[in-house]
């Protein structure tokens, strides 16, 4: 989908904050040891910012000078408000997950969207996130024994509690 | 239905009341400092599900690597100190502080259990020109700045084996740096390197076949695993003072956590080391028991810590002397 | 003789081990599926599981889930564009844009077929020659791990898209990516900013789940309202005719991955990409061309990888010594069990070898078995109606990225690749290379560090080492050569620069 002789709006931005990315890099890069030795912990990193900043620049010197897309004129076509607010949705899911748990937080973050994002009925989108959320917590937790953070649920004391049920014998 | 909602209710009643209910009453998190299928996570995937059954709970390991064992460590002093969160770790922390790799280190957490300690040799290529230590110190000392040691970074076990060899004898040698003694043991077989300070147990089977050869035991006794290796204080005393030295495993809980709980997984996992099955892996593998708990384990981490950085620091691979964290000099 | 083949046959005619094979083979083929779940944990978390059970149970599990599991990445890689593995990467690059095309079936068909190929060669390799080749796995000289790395990363000529020069920024990232944490060898710190945190490195799994899973799912919500793709699986099961065709290919690519895969510190990830770059280089006249659904771009790695499972087992059935990090795992579940793996096991416990050999060729045919009988359903997913797919897809993700550390850092990582990976499409970038430079950066790192303190830092030293070893100066050779066929380097310099910039 891309046109490499046209330039997409925010794209020499995008272009030119490479270049600044890998110039701050390379100065990180000098502090790890200096040219020290050839075999020093900061050596490495050095080669290959230097190839960052070499390549980068040249993307960007040749992208300023590409005629701008004209076809493209609202920022909406290459970055649809969709898309920034799925990108918020999951940033937020991310802060959210360690405070609150797995459980609320991917089911309310699966409900949200499936709803907006289909604008289909909340039931809908309420029953596949149940189903969804069961089936990912049964192959993550149950079988992988992969701990998600338990946030308000107190899952562990809940399975325990569901374990001691089946083998029958009380505490 | 209603049963299991009455049953999260009475959970969430009893996690608000822990006192009420005996140890364990939920999934015990095992934090395994290395990754898996390391000796470390060998030994304490082993020796859990003995410690288990009489624990009567069970114990839900996961492998957290990364930072030397830093972040292991560090993710287990941010948890609550109440005994669901074990940290299963090896000998790496108690040089943390001299490393400059954190101000953490395993006085900031309870043992449970001290398992077991390695025992360090040298071991080379079944071709290289010498198979004593005095052998090899005299061949570098005709051609210096030629033989290859294999290591494992600052603060690993060839580094700390090299420092102590060198606080008596002069050694100007190549040290070839690798992530871990796995791959460094493949390079000797593989000729990229000559001489590496090693366990006995990740060096038994390679010794066994003929595929390298052991110089010298650093350590006080003989060892019935190869019981023709010389331990190096026949030739050479003066490393009495060190010895016995070697990484260690150990099983630790964050500092505060309550002395029931403390008291009874000391109880189960002291009773876990004597497991048969158990036993026989951990001498199969050339480990020396330890099985420590208590003021034990914690006069064994001082020393052991004194020894270790002191003799790091003395040799320069160390970015601040012990003495700054009130280490004294042994 | 008559001794291994019992061995060899102990799993077939035991109804609990077949069973334990084909159940391992099946639940492999969803755990390599899921990005986030990997092989290697579900082999750890077998190891506590079947501590109590014979070493044959066991080892027939785990075998069977390691077969299955290197196969299974490739599902979701055709259909959602998400490697479940990383030795799924490279089968991401055709066989999505086939699945686009509505081909899933038949994508998903022919790389069932030929991973079977490639397991079978690589079990094979491992029944008649596992010595050799361990032997001479084992002569590889840090030189000669940077030099394979080198050949390694020049790919970026293969996977650039439009840009070399794009091309060549993301693989350098990629490099750069790889190197931040504690360095391993010196224990300074890199890009690290003080954070303990960043000090185990920025996970490669994270990485490829925000770059792949992540912004795909963002890069889809532009087309949220078009229809799902309807899928054609009447075809699945490939004609023999197209399994002749590429039967050359397949066993070419077998031999690449048996080799990489039975090296000490590199596997099946490493061993599928480089067959990919050998794929694009032997084959003239593609009928689909590469990047858009060539078929020769999925019998390639899936050959590879599959085929680095029987070469990961060389040298750890015959040295002690593991293939790759789920060898490394059953290496110690071995010693739970009592064996001592090494150079003697071979001798000590002949029937280890025969009854390993045995169980991955059972393991081999179940894959295939399950791989052809199970595609509806799978392919059901991507006829999901995107609103409810794109959510799954990024949640699915952000699990996958927090189970493989257990750390939140982990999913900040991959939301954040996630995003940016969204502007490096959008703007033409290729997320390929930089992957595939995450993926090689601590080999050419490290190796090049190694060669150069083994040799006093100097330089001379080192290409003099490099020359006089034959199989050094064949690496450099290689590296040479497909450095020079790819880039304009000498003379026509005018026709040079334009290819670099517009390659197409």
């Amino acid at each position: 989908m891309h046109d490499k002789t046209r330039r997409l709006p925010g794209e020499a931005a995008f272009s030119l904050a490479l270049l600044v990315l890998s110039l701050w890099l390379t100065t990180i890069a000098f502090g790890i040891s200096g040219f020290e030795a050839l075999s020093a912990p900061g050596t490495f990193p050095l080669a290959v910012t230097a190839v960052m900043v070499i390549t980068s620049g040249l993307i960007f010197w040749r992208t300023a000078r590409l005629p701008a897309a004209s076809h493209i004129r609202d920022w909406r076509e290459i970055l649809p408000l969709r898309v920034v607010g799925m990108a918020l949705m999951i940033g937020l899911y991310a802060v959210a997950l360690q405070p609150l748990g797995f459980l609320p937080t991917s089911f309310v973050f699966l409900t949200i969207s499936i709803w907006l994002l289909g604008r289909t009925s909340p039931l809908y989108a309420l029953g596949i996130s149940v189903l969804s959320v069961a089936g990912i917590y049964i192959v993550f937790r149950l079988i992988f024994t992969v701990l998600m953070p338990e946030g308000v649920v107190p899952e562990r004391e809940i399975i325990a509690w569901v374990q001691n049920l089946f083998s029958g014998s009380p505490k | 239905m209603k049963t299991k909602l009455l049953g999260a209710v009475t959970a969430l009643l009893m996690a608000a009341a822990p006192a009420m209910a005996e140890y364990p009453e939920k999934a015990i998190q095992g934090i395994i400092q290395w990754g898996a299928g390391g000796s470390t996570d060998v030994v304490m995937r082993s020796i859990t599900p003995h410690a288990e059954k009489i624990l009567g709970g069970s114990v839900v390991m996961q492998n957290m690597t990364g930072g030397v064992g830093a972040i292991a460590l560090k993710y287990v002093g941010a948890q609550a100190a109440d005994g669901y969160t074990l940290l299963m770790g090896a000998e790496n922390p108690q040089l943390y502080k001299v490393m400059g790799l954190g101000d953490s280190d395993y006085a900031d957490f309870t043992p449970i259990n001290l398992i077991a300690r390695g025992v360090p040799l040298l071991v080379a290529r079944p071709d290289a020109p010498y198979n004593t230590f005095a052998e090899l110190v005299a061949y570098i000392a005709a051609h210096p700045n030629e033989v290859k040691f294999g290591s494992t970074g600052p603060g690993g076990l060839p580094s700390v084996i090299t420092a102590m060899l060198s606080s008596e004898v002069a050694l100007p040698v190549i040290a070839v740096p690798y992530d871990g003694d796995g791959p460094a043991l493949t390079a000797l077989q593989g000729g990229a390197i000559d001489v590496m300070p090693a366990v006995l147990g990740a060096a038994i089977e390679g010794i066994r076949a003929g595929r390298m050869k052991p110089l010298v035991l650093i350590d006080t006794t003989a060892n019935p695993a190869l019981p023709d290796v010389a331990p190096i204080t026949e030739a050479y005393p003066a490393y009495a003072k060190y010895l016995p030295w070697g990484p260690f495993f150990g099983i630790f809980v964050k500092n505060g956590t309550p002395d029931a709980v403390v008291d009874k997984l000391q109880a189960a996992f002291g009773e876990a080391t004597h497991n048969p099955e158990f036993v026989a892996l951990i001498e199969g593998r050339g480990f020396s028991m330890l099985n420590l708990a208590g003021e034990d384990a914690r006069s064994f981490l001082t020393n052991w810590q004194k020894t270790t950085a002191w003799l790091v620091f003395d040799a320069g691979a160390a970015k601040f002397s012990p003495a700054d964290f009130g280490i004294a000099r042994p | 003789m008559m001794d291994s083949l019992h061995y060899f046959l102990i799993s077939w005619f035991d109804l609990q081990l077949l069973g334990l094979i084909a159940l391992g083979t099946f639940a492999g083929i969803y755990v390599g599926a899921i990005p986030g779940l990997s092989v290697t944990m579900a082999v750890s978390i077998l190891i506590s599981f079947t501590f109590t059970w014979d070493i044959y149970p066991a080892l027939s599990l785990m075998v069977g889930i390691y077969m299955g599991g290197v196969y299974g990445g490739s599902r979701t890689a055709i259909l959602l564009n998400i490697p479940g593995a990383p030795s799924a990467i490279a089968t991401a690059l055709d066989g999505y844009p086939l699945a686009q095309k509505g081909e899933a079936g038949e994508a998903i068909g022919i790389s069932t077929v030929m991973s079977f190929v490639g397991g079978a060669i690589g079990i094979a390799v491992l029944a008649i020659a596992a010595p050799a080749v361990s032997e001479f796995a084992l002569r590889f000289q840090p030189r000669d791990y940077m030099l394979l790395a080198i050949l390694g990363i020049l790919l970026v000529g293969s996977l650039s898209g439009e840009s070399l020069m794009k091309g060549v920024f993301a693989g350098a990232l990629g490099l750069l990516i790889g190197a931040v944490g504690l360095d391993p060898l010196t224990a300074q710190e890199r890009f690290t900013f003080g954070i303990i945190d960043l000090w185990g490195g920025i996970s490669f799994i994270a990485v490829m789940i925000g770059l792949f899973g992540i912004s795909e799912a963002l890069m889809q919500l532009h087309h949220i309202d078009k229809l799902a793709i309807k899928q054609a699986i009447s075809r699945i099961i490939p004609s023999w005719g197209a399994v002749r065709k590429y039967l050359p290919l397949s066993l070419q690519t077998s031999a690449i991955g048996v080799f990489i895969g039975a090296l000490p510190g590199t596997g099946g990830d490493i061993a599928a990409l480089l067959a990919y770059d050998h794929a694009k280089r032997v084959t003239k006249n593609p009928e689909v061309p590469f990047g858009q659904g060539a078929r020769e771009g999925l019998v390639a790695p899936e050959s590879a990888n599959n085929a680095a499972v029987g070469g990961a087992f060389i040298p750890m059935i015959t040295l002690g010594i593991p293939g790759d990090a789920v060898t490394a795992i059953i290496i110690g579940a071995m010693f739970i069990h009592g064996l001592n793996p090494g150079p003697m096991l071979m001798i000590d416990r002949p029937e280890m070898f025969w009854f390993i050999v045995g169980a991955l060729v059972l393991a081999n045919f179940f894959m295939l078995l399950f791989g052809l009988t199970g595609i509806r359903l799978f392919v059901k997913i991507v006829e999901l109606p995107r609103p409810v797919l794109i959510p799954l897809i990024l949640l699915l993700s952000i699990v996958g990225a927090y189970a493989v550390t257990n750390s939140l850092m982990d999913v900040y990582w991959a939301l954040g690749f996630g995003v940016f990976g969204y502007f490096l499409k959008l703007y033409g970038y290729q997320v390929g290379p930089v992957i595939l430079g995450v993926i090689l950066s601590r080999l050419i790192d490290e190796n090049w560090r190694r060669a150069i303190i083994s040799d006093r830092e100097d330089l001379g030293r080192l290409l003099w080492g490099t020359l006089s070893s034959p199989l050094s100066a064949v690496l450099l050779a290689s590296v040479i050569l497909i450095f020079v066929s790819q880039t304009p380097v000498w003379g026509m310099a005018g026709r040079g620069w334009r290819r670099l910039w517009g390659r197409k």
